[in-house]
């Protein structure tokens, strides 16, 4: 179906190009998953494959891309529209209309398809992919999985033969993701789709992969089956960690498989009863923060501490009311309620005070990035923290983060972007620190290091609250975990207790060795006597 | 073959409304009776209330009717200070101050006449219940429809539209987060010196934004049934143009009343012609088009009568037979000497154009388009009484 | 590109002159109607300004519709779209703040940085969009997007300068069209605004100098203030936010590609 012949495609001034002679082959009917770190050029593969790359975005092409026996070089994307449908990162951001069915009506009046037909494929598309009961909605209104399945069923109306998707869930809670995959994968089982899908958290999708496209970072691409690809992958998911940890040469793609092996090799961690651990003194105590929208109460009476050196994760669904608590920690938020940070609460001082109590790095952590370079951003910084000049250079260097300074913030990796604010914020030196989402976006490797961070920075005696969907993340980081739903905190136990006894919450590692209490392949290799 | 038309409840068409309140809106320029001016404006506010949406755009009538306020209020107010008094009444005087010559030889203040106040209202209240048909025509017509019926030659500038509709509350969003988020970094040097950087970083992302949605569009299709732009559809479009420009000038100008009519409708027939043409190179199709129907019709010649009556009605030279029918002394009545404005059968068929959209359309439920809520984000732009300086 | 569709592109680009040449003229003469207008008029004075209102918006079709024929790839028109979109945003936010309108600086940087038919167009689709949302449709409406327009067109037809030399031609730019439009935009409605019983009304019957002293007593007295704010935010916003915002419209010109002479040409397959 896709056939890539010797493909190079660089920009005239950059030092590499960013796909260097790649050639490889999509079948028909596979659900192929590209995965690579960030920056490895996944976004650049997808686009070649409808041509965007280059004819959109510039660059040179070498070699040749063949998508149902056409040619991209001689077909523009808009000729190809009927033969490969593109859904871009965030779909809210590729809408052209402003309803739902004129959304999925778009494409095909640009095809020119008759308003007979027009209107019963935009009925079918509207059922295939469960939404027509969203039909009049306006698409802004909708919830993250609600729109990126609206942007799939956009780019299908057209009929095309292939489906490609940049990152669908990267910004969605685990059941949204889990619809907007269910969505994909009935195309591709029922509808007979090819799908070329790039996913930074594996775990979510590599149980339904065919195969397999891995991009090293250097140019090139590897093209195989999902276990071969990923037994050699520097990309690692826990169950890929899993297997590297017990010798297995088969990656296991589904925690079935994995806990069936474990199984059948008698495989059981037997981790030490859970010893309560000292816990530091409360560096941040909340009582009664109840936060209201109007008539819509977002925390409802939520009684909280923090305690000095330690970290906790903070779970729960989209719209549970996650963000609001910590923007109301941080006194950015008006709210009932007191909070008391060395009895002082961040509401009724100054922002630039109260940033040194309690600091927050949102989930959208590049709103707070707008000079012009890095190191202005640093510089000013240093001024508003009142610390020596140079402090946070300093201190993103700590964080890993070696950029020159005259670099533009908007030009880094979300990883670095999210250190550079990390940094700036840290710089004022605040006894507790909020994180609201860190790792969107994040790779592997950066979410590895994210961790590593954060740890250091609770074992300074800072304390750090998380919130996070990413179980997996979660698993990794925090001592105590909290748990919300409508807007009330539901519970408050110690990760390993709360992660293992929960289904929705539960990491792959706990699922392979259920009833053993273990997070992480780390845990499993510790324990595995 | 049957075509696909929505049509269900929904108001009537956009351009329905719109002729329709234009029609009125000649009418009313063609008469200063205060009596008549203000029967029209209740009646055009009664059919707003009963026939608007619950969508934003519907809710201008009211900032229309606060800047018909001000219109006659600023009409009066310089006729009181530099008016050219006529009339024998004195209600009042100012004293008097004369200006040096290079201001023409103007006097501000002195006596103020009964009967060129008259005059004056008379005249503000025209132009306010003209301002008025306008308002209407904005609350009851949904731009977002009219959009959607645009002819295919203008289509790549009504898609730009329908972007900026788009994007301008996602970026009331940014902005607004952006905001926020400054309060996070501690907010050092807020006020104007912070506003530049904001301002970039929020055009920025919308520059950013633009990329990703114009990779959206081109990776469907965008652009793609589009041809070479079609012969001839240029040259008669600049006639056609041209010719109607020469037409408003003939017709404002010279008493060639007849000669200029024709150019201007010569104008637009021309341009709707070339527009047509101009749209064959495009072979884009539209997803359940808006249907023309029968009460559209109606509606728009309601409005198109009533602007007939008064221009019938207004001519000198009319038979004895229709000048007693129409009676079109009572469009004018004098304001010097002064006289109580009389109402005439014709006036009363103008009034019951203004309402004849009440009986012919039904009221659109509370089942708000789902689209329009969208726009609730956009209402937060709208400042309390938008005053269109004309 | 080939010769052929080189060639192409020089008629589009006569064809758009052409036309915008035409829109210049006929705005020339709908902006200044009360000069041309002689005594023996069948039609109120009033009401010249509807008149013009239904002629100007064949203008601008034929305008926009040779803008439309192939120029707008994807690229120009959703940045068109953006643009536009943000001028909405700012113009509610400055209105009532006396000439405090922020969105002339961003028609006049965009109409520099990607030609004078871009200029054009987001002037008129700026206020055309800005109109739709604050009910703002009506006879002033035609006035104002070809006026915006206008302000955008010469924005970029504008001399060759770079650097503090090219701000400052901007930003004097941005006062000299802030008071052109103003004036351009009472002028045609000032027999209407005003009503004829005044010394300060316009008068068929006077000679067109003397209609324009009166003109510019009234302008001096009630719209000076509008004008003047609208100057000074002009040059203001070009002098501190002109230098970054050029780059940063110039930097995503260059890779949208949409650094045509006007406006873009599409990309050729390579």
């Amino acid at each position: 179906m896709i056939t890539f012949e010797q493909v190079s495609f660089g920009y005239p001034d950059a030092v590499r190009p960013v796909l260097d002679r790649a050639s490889f082959e999509v079948a028909e009917g596979d659900l192929c998953l590209v995965i690579g770190p960030t920056g490895s050029g996944k976004s650049t593969l997808l686009g070649a494959i409808n041509g965007l790359v280059p004819h959109f975005t510039g660059g040179t092409l070498a070699g040749r891309v063949l998508v149902d026996g056409r040619d991209t070089a001689h077909f523009r994307p808009r000729d190809l529209a009927e033969v490969v449908g593109y859904v871009g990162q965030d779909p809210v951001r590729g809408f052209v209309t402003d309803t739902v069915t004129e959304e999925v009506a778009y494409g095909m009046e640009q095809l020119g398809i008759d308003p007979v037909a027009m209107r019963k494929r935009v009925e079918e598309t509207l059922d295939l992919l469960g939404i027509a009961e969203l039909r009049n909605r306006a698409l802004i209104e909708l919830s993250g999985g609600q729109q990126q399945r609206v942007a799939i069923a956009a780019v299908l109306a057209a009929r095309p033969e292939v489906l490609v998707l940049d990152e669908p869930t990267s910004a969605l809670d685990p059941t949204a993701a889990a619809d907007v995959l269910a969505a994909i994968t009935t195309l591709v089982h029922e509808v007979g789709l090819t799908v070329v899908l790039a996913e930074h958290r594996l775990e979510r999708v590599m149980h339904a992969a065919d195969s397999m496209l891995w991009l090293p970072g250097d140019g090139q691409v590897v093209a195989g089956a999902p276990a071969e690809v990923l037994a050699r992958a520097n990309i690692t998911p826990p169950l890929a960690a899993l297997a590297r940890t017990l010798g297995w040469e088969r990656v296991p793609l589904s925690v079935r498989e994995a806990r069936r092996r474990a199984l059948a090799e008698g495989l059981l961690p037997s981790p030490p009863p859970l010893a309560p651990k000292p816990v530091g003194d409360p560096a941040l105590v909340a009582t009664g923060i109840e936060v209201r929208y109007g008539e819509l109460v977002a925390v409802n009476k939520v009684d909280l501490r923090l305690h000095r050196g330690s970290v906790t994760t903070l779970l729960g669904r989209n719209g549970s009311g996650k963000s609001s608590l910590l923007w109301a920690l941080q006194g950015a938020l008006s709210r009932a309620g007191e909070v008391s940070v060395d009895g002082l609460d961040p509401h009724t001082l100054s922002p630039a005070q109260a940033r040194r109590v309690v600091t927050l790095v949102p989930q959208t952590a590049a709103d707070l990035l707008y000079l012009p370079s890095v190191g202005a951003e640093c510089d000013l910084a240093d001024r508003d923290s009142a610390v020596p000049p140079g402090t946070t250079a300093a201190l993103l260097a700590r964080l890993g983060v070696l950029v020159e300074p005259e670099r533009d913030p908007r030009d880094l990796s979300e990883g670095q972007q999210l250190s550079l604010v990390l940094a700036i914020q840290l710089s004022a030196a605040p006894p507790v620190l909020l994180l609201d989402e860190p790792t969107r976006g994040l790779d592997y490797q950066a979410k590895a290091e994210l961790a590593a961070i954060i740890s250091s920075l609770a074992a300074d005696g800072m304390a750090v609250l998380v919130s996070t969907h990413d179980v997996e993340f979660a698993a990794t980081i925090g001592e105590r975990t909290l748990l919300m739903a409508d807007g009330e905190l539901i519970a408050d136990a110690d990760t390993a207790s709360l992660l293992t006894s929960s289904i929705a919450y539960a990491p792959q590692m706990a699922k392979v060795f259920a009833p053993a209490a273990v997070l992480t392949p780390a845990d499993v290799a510790r324990w595995l006597a | 073959m049957a075509v696909e038309r929505t049509n269900t409840l929904r108001s009537l068409h956009p351009l329905a409304w719109w002729g329709w309140a234009i029609g009125i809106g000649i009418a009313v320029s063609g008469t200063t009776n205060p009596l008549l001016l203000a029967l029209v404006a209740l009646a055009m506010v009664v059919v707003v209330l009963a026939r608007r949406s619950a969508a934003p755009w519907a809710r201008s009538v009211r900032a229309y009717l606060v800047l018909a306020a001000f219109v006659i209020a600023s009409r009066m107010f310089f006729q009181i200070l530099i008016g050219a008094q006529t009339g024998e009444i004195v209600l009042f005087a100012l004293p008097e101050l004369p200006l040096p010559a290079w201001a023409a030889g103007i006097r501000l203040g002195g006596p103020v006449t009964a009967e060129a106040l008259t005059a004056t209202v008379y005249d503000g209240l025209r132009l306010a219940v003209m301002l008025l048909c306008i308002g209407a025509a904005n609350s009851l017509a949904s731009p977002r429809q009219a959009l959607r019926s645009v002819p295919a030659a203008l289509y790549e500038a009504s898609v730009a539209v329908v972007v900026a509709l788009n994007v301008a509350p996602q970026l009331i969003e940014s902005g607004q987060r952006v905001r926020r988020a400054r309060r996070l970094r501690g907010d050092a040097n807020g006020g104007l010196r912070a506003l530049g950087p904001i301002a970039l970083s929020v055009l920025a992302d919308a520059i950013d934004r633009s990329m990703s949605l114009a990779a959206g569009m081109e990776a469907r299709g965008f652009a793609r049934t589009s041809g070479p732009p079609a012969n001839g559809a240029l040259a008669v479009m600049l006639a056609s143009a041209m010719a109607a420009t020469l037409g408003g000038f003939l017709l404002l100008s010279t008493d060639l009343g007849l000669a200029a009519g024709a150019l201007l409708v010569l104008g637009l027939i021309g341009t709707g012609w070339g527009l047509r043409r101009a749209g064959r190179r495009l072979a884009v199709t539209r997803y359940r088009p808006l249907a023309w129907t029968g009460r559209d019709t109606l509606v728009l010649s309601t409005g198109l009568l009533a602007a007939a009556l008064v221009l019938i009605g207004a001519q000198d030279a009319l038979s004895p037979g229709l000048a007693a029918l129409l009676q079109p002394e009572v469009f004018f009545p004098s304001t010097d000497p002064l006289v109580w404005p009389q109402l005439s059968l014709a006036a009363l068929l103008v009034v019951a154009a203004v309402l004849a959209p009440l009986p012919l359309t039904r009221p659109i439920r509370s089942r708000v388009p789902d689209a329009a809520r969208t726009d609730v984000r956009i209402r937060s732009l709208r400042p309390q009484a938008e005053v269109a300086r004309p | 590109m080939s010769t052929r569709q080189a060639g192409l592109a020089t008629m589009q680009q006569a064809r758009l002159s052409l036309a915008l040449a035409t829109a210049l003229a006929i705005g020339a003469v709908a902006f200044s109607w009360p000069l041309f207008l002689t005594p023996a008029s069948g039609v109120s004075a009033a009401t010249a300004p509807l008149v013009f209102a239904l002629v100007l918006p064949l203008v601008l079709a034929v305008v926009l519709t040779e803008l439309s024929a192939g120029r707008l790839d994807a690229k120009t028109l959703a940045m068109l779209g953006v643009l536009a979109a943000v001028g909405t945003v700012l113009r509610p936010l400055s209105a009532g703040t006396a000439g405090f309108e922020l969105i002339f600086f961003l028609i006049i940087l965009a109409g520099r940085a990607y030609g004078a038919a871009f200029g054009f167009a987001l002037g008129a689709i700026t206020l055309f969009t800005s109109a739709l949302i604050t009910s703002g449709v009506g006879p002033w409406l035609p006035y104002q997007m070809l006026a915006a327009g206008f302000v955008g067109l010469f924005a970029g037809l504008l001399p060759k300068a770079s650097g503090r030399a090219e701000l400052a031609l901007l930003a004097g730019y941005g006062v000299v069209s802030a008071f052109v439009y103003g004036w351009l935009m009472d002028f045609s409605f000032w027999p209407f605004a005003l009503g004829d019983g005044t010394q300060l009304s316009f008068d068929p019957v006077a000679s067109p100098l003397a209609n324009l002293h009166r003109f510019v007593l009234f302008n001096l007295a009630t719209s000076m203030g509008w004008n003047l704010g609208r100057a000074l935010t002009n040059a203001l916003l070009i002098a501190l936010l002109g230098a970054p915002l050029l780059r940063l419209l110039r930097r995503s010109g260059r890779r949208a590609q949409l650094l045509a002479p006007a406006i873009a040409t599409p990309t050729s397959p390579e």
